[in-house]
C-alpha cells in the first residue's frame, strides 16, 4: 500500500462513524453526518490528496423532507473518486460552505441555492445566475410541478398547420 | 437579462465604466454575456452572466423515461455532443449493472474520438476568429464537416446523433465506413501543415496569444480546471488514462502537455491532441473489424424499464475537460435526479471571472475561446 492509500486509511480510522463502501474500480462512497462532512473534506484534502472537487450534487428527498448533498472528490495521487453523501433537513435548509477548502465550491453552491433553495453559510456568491428574473420557488425541488406551472402561466393555443396533416410534407 | 430589465449602473464621475460583452457579440461563445468593468481598455472586474440557453434539461430528464433522455442529452453541448450521450448511457448501465458488448465499446470510443477531432477543429477556428482571422474558422468548419458526413452515415444525424443508448449503440457501422473515415483522417492530418502556415507558425498569432489569460499550475488546481486547459499548465491528467472507461486502457496514446498555461499553450495542447485522437482512431479502425459480436446487450423493455435504485457518478474526458453525470434512481421508470457537471461550468464562470481582471478588452474573447468554454453546458 502506498503512502497516499495509507493516509486515506488513517482518515477513515480517525472518523470511525463514516460508512465507507467501495462501489467499483476507483469509486468510493462515503455516508457522513452533516456536521462531520467539512472535517472529512479537510482531512481528505490535507492528508490524502483529494484536491479536486469535481462537483457538488443536490438531491431532493421529499419523503423525509431532506436534501442530500453529494461531494465528488478526485485524488490525482491515488486516482480514486470519493462521493461523500450527507443529508440536511428542509428546515432550516442551511448548510456550511466548503469554499474555504475548495474554491470551485462557490459555483456549485450558488447553483444549488438557485435551484433548490439551500443557503450555504460562508459562500461568497449566491446571487442568481441562470434564473435572474425568476420569482417562483426553487424549480429543481420535487414540489415544483412544471406542468402545473405552464398551465397556470401560459394559455394553450391550437396549432395545427396544414402541412402537419399533409403526409407529403407540402410537396404535393 | 431582457433588455427592458437592464438598468445601467449610474457611476459617479470616474475613470471606470461598465460594458456588456454579449450576449450578442461576435467575440462571445454561444449566448452568454460577460459584464465587464473597465478602466480605459483594461478589465477591472468581470462577471459571467448565464441563463440565455437554459432549457431545464435536468428537470425535464426527471419527467422522461430513461430511454427518452437519450434524445435530450446530446443537446446539452452543441460542439461536442457525443460525450454527453456516452456518459449518460454509461451512468444508466452502471446503475443497471449492465456490461455492454466489446464491439459497442470500440464503436463508442470511435464516436468519442471523432467528436473530439470535430471539436478541436472548431476550436482552432474559434480561437483564430477572436483575433480577426476568419480563414481558419472557415477551414476548421469545412474540415469538420467531413467528419459530420461520417457521423451522418453511421447514425443518420450530423450533430445530435442519439446513437449511444444504454446497453450499447443503436446500430452497427455501415459497410466500408471505416475506410472512408480513414481517408478523412488522412485528409485532416494532411491539412495540419496548412493550419500551421496560417495559424500555428504565424508570428502575429503567437504574439497575440502568448501570455494572455495565463493560469499557474496552483491556480489551475485550486480553481477546478480540467482537460486540455489543465494539461496546458503542465499537469498530465486525462480521465481516459487515469480513470479509464470503455476500451481506453487498451489504446496507445500520449497525453500532450505544455507548461506556460496561457492561451497559446492551450491551443498547442489541442493541436497535439488532435493528432493523438487521429492516432487513437487509426488503432480503432485497425481493431474494430476483428471485434465481432453484438452491439447491444439484452435490455428490459425500454418503455417499462425500472432501473435499479442507487446513485452513480460517471466521468468522461470530453474535448473541453472533465464531464460528469451524477444519476440517481429510486428504482422507477424515470431518473430521480440527473446532475450534469459540464467542464465549462468551471471554465466559463469560475475561471473566467478570475482570469479576466487585468486583461485587456481585446483579449477577453480570446481568453474565453482559449478555455473552450461552452455556455450550453453551463446553462444546461
Amino acid at each position: 500500500m502506498n503512502r497516499e492509500l495509507e493516509s486515506l486509511d488513517a482518515v477513515f480510522r480517525e472518523m470511525p462513524d463514516l460508512k465507507v463502501e467501495h462501489t467499483g474500480p476507483r469509486r468510493t462512497r462515503i455516508q457522513v453526518e452533516a456536521d462531520a462532512l467539512p472535517t472529512l473534506l479537510e482531512l481528505l484534502k490535507g492528508r490524502a490528496g483529494y484536491l479536486h472537487l469535481s462537483a457538488i450534487s443536490c438531491v431532493d428527498w421529499p419523503d423525509t423532507e431532506e436534501f442530500e448533498l453529494v461531494y465528488h472528490l478526485w485524488s490525482y495521487q491515488v486516482s480514486n473518486l470519493i462521493s461523500a453523501h450527507t443529508r440536511i433537513p428542509y428546515d432550516p435548509g442551511r448548510y456550511v460552505s466548503v469554499y474555504d477548502l475548495h474554491a470551485p465550491a462557490v459555483y456549485f453552491e450558488r447553483d444549488i441555492h438557485e435551484m433548490f433553495g439551500v443557503w450555504f453559510e460562508g459562500c461568497p456568491d449566491q446571487e442568481p445566475f441562470i434564473l435572474t428574473e425568476w420569482q417562483g420557488p426553487p424549480p429543481m425541488r420535487k414540489s415544483f410541478d412544471t406542468v402545473a406551472y405552464v398551465n397556470d402561466t401560459f394559455e394553450w393555443r391550437e396549432y395545427q398547420p396544414e402541412w402537419a396533416n399533409d403526409p407529403s410534407g407540402g410537396k404535393g | 437579462m431582457r433588455p427592458e430589465n437592464y438598468k445601467p449602473v449610474q457611476h459617479s464621475a470616474s475613470h471606470e465604466y461598465e460594458l456588456y460583452f454579449g450576449p450578442n457579440h461576435p467575440g462571445i461563445e454561444g449566448n452568454y454575456a460577460l459584464k465587464c468593468v473597465l478602466s480605459g481598455d483594461v478589465v477591472q472586474s468581470l462577471r459571467a452572466d448565464g441563463g440565455y440557453l437554459h432549457r431545464g434539461f435536468e428537470k425535464i430528464m426527471e419527467e422522461r423515461l430513461w430511454i427518452q433522455n437519450v434524445a435530450l442529452v446530446p443537446r446539452i453541448c452543441v460542439p461536442d455532443p457525443v460525450p454527453m450521450e456516452e456518459t449518460y448511457a454509461r451512468a444508466v448501465e452502471m446503475l443497471g449493472g449492465l456490461e455492454i458488448p466489446k464491439r459497442a465499446q470500440w464503436i463508442r470510443a470511435l464516436m468519442l474520438e471523432a467528436s473530439r477531432v470535430c471539436a478541436h477543429l472548431f476550436y482552432f477556428g474559434g480561437h483564430a476568429a477572436t483575433m480577426g482571422m476568419y480563414s481558419n474558422m472557415f477551414w476548421g468548419v469545412t474540415d469538420r464537416d467531413l467528419i459530420l458526413d461520417i457521423f451522418e452515415e453511421i447514425t443518420g444525424a450530423r450533430i445530435y446523433h442519439m446513437y449511444i443508448t444504454p446497453g450499447g449503440v443503436r446500430r452497427d457501422l455501415p459497410e466500408g465506413v471505416l475506410d472512408r473515415l480513414s481517408k478523412v483522417l488522412d485528409y485532416v492530418e494532411s491539412r495540419l501543415p496548412e493550419f500551421d502556415n496560417l495559424f500555428f507558425d504565424n508570428a502575429v498569432v503567437i504574439n497575440r496569444a502568448t501570455g494572455v489569460g495565463t493560469l499557474t499550475t496552483e491556480q489551475a488546481l485550486s480553481w477546478g480546471v480540467t482537460g486540455p486547459n489543465l494539461r496546458a499548465c503542465g499537469l498530465p491528467f486525462d480521465v481516459r488514462r487515469d480513470d479509464p472507461y470503455l476500451i481506453y486502457d487498451e489504446l496507445d496514446f500520449d497525453i500532450p502537455t505544455e507548461t506556460a498555461g496561457d492561451a497559446w499553450a492551450r491551443t498547442l495542447v489541442r493541436r497535439e491532441e488532435l493528432l493523438q485522437s487521429i492516432r487513437i482512431l487509426r488503432q480503432i479502425i485497425a481493431t474494430l473489424p476483428k471485434v465481432g459480436g453484438p452491439i447491444r446487450c439484452a435490455l428490459p423493455n425500454p418503455l417499462a424499464w425500472n432501473v435499479p435504485a442507487g446513485s452513480v457518478y460517471a466521468r468522461t474526458e470530453s474535448s473541453k475537460g472533465e464531464l460528469g453525470f451524477f444519476v440517481v434512481s429510486k428504482g422507477g421508470a424515470k431518473p430521480w435526479r440527473v446532475h450534469v457537471r459540464g467542464p465549462s461550468s468551471m471554465h466559463a464562470v469560475h475561471v473566467l471571472e478570475r482570469l479576466g481582471p487585468g486583461s485587456r478588452l481585446e483579449d477577453v474573447a480570446q481568453i474565453m475561446f482559449s478555455l473552450d468554454a461552452c455556455p450550453p453546458e453551463v446553462d444546461r
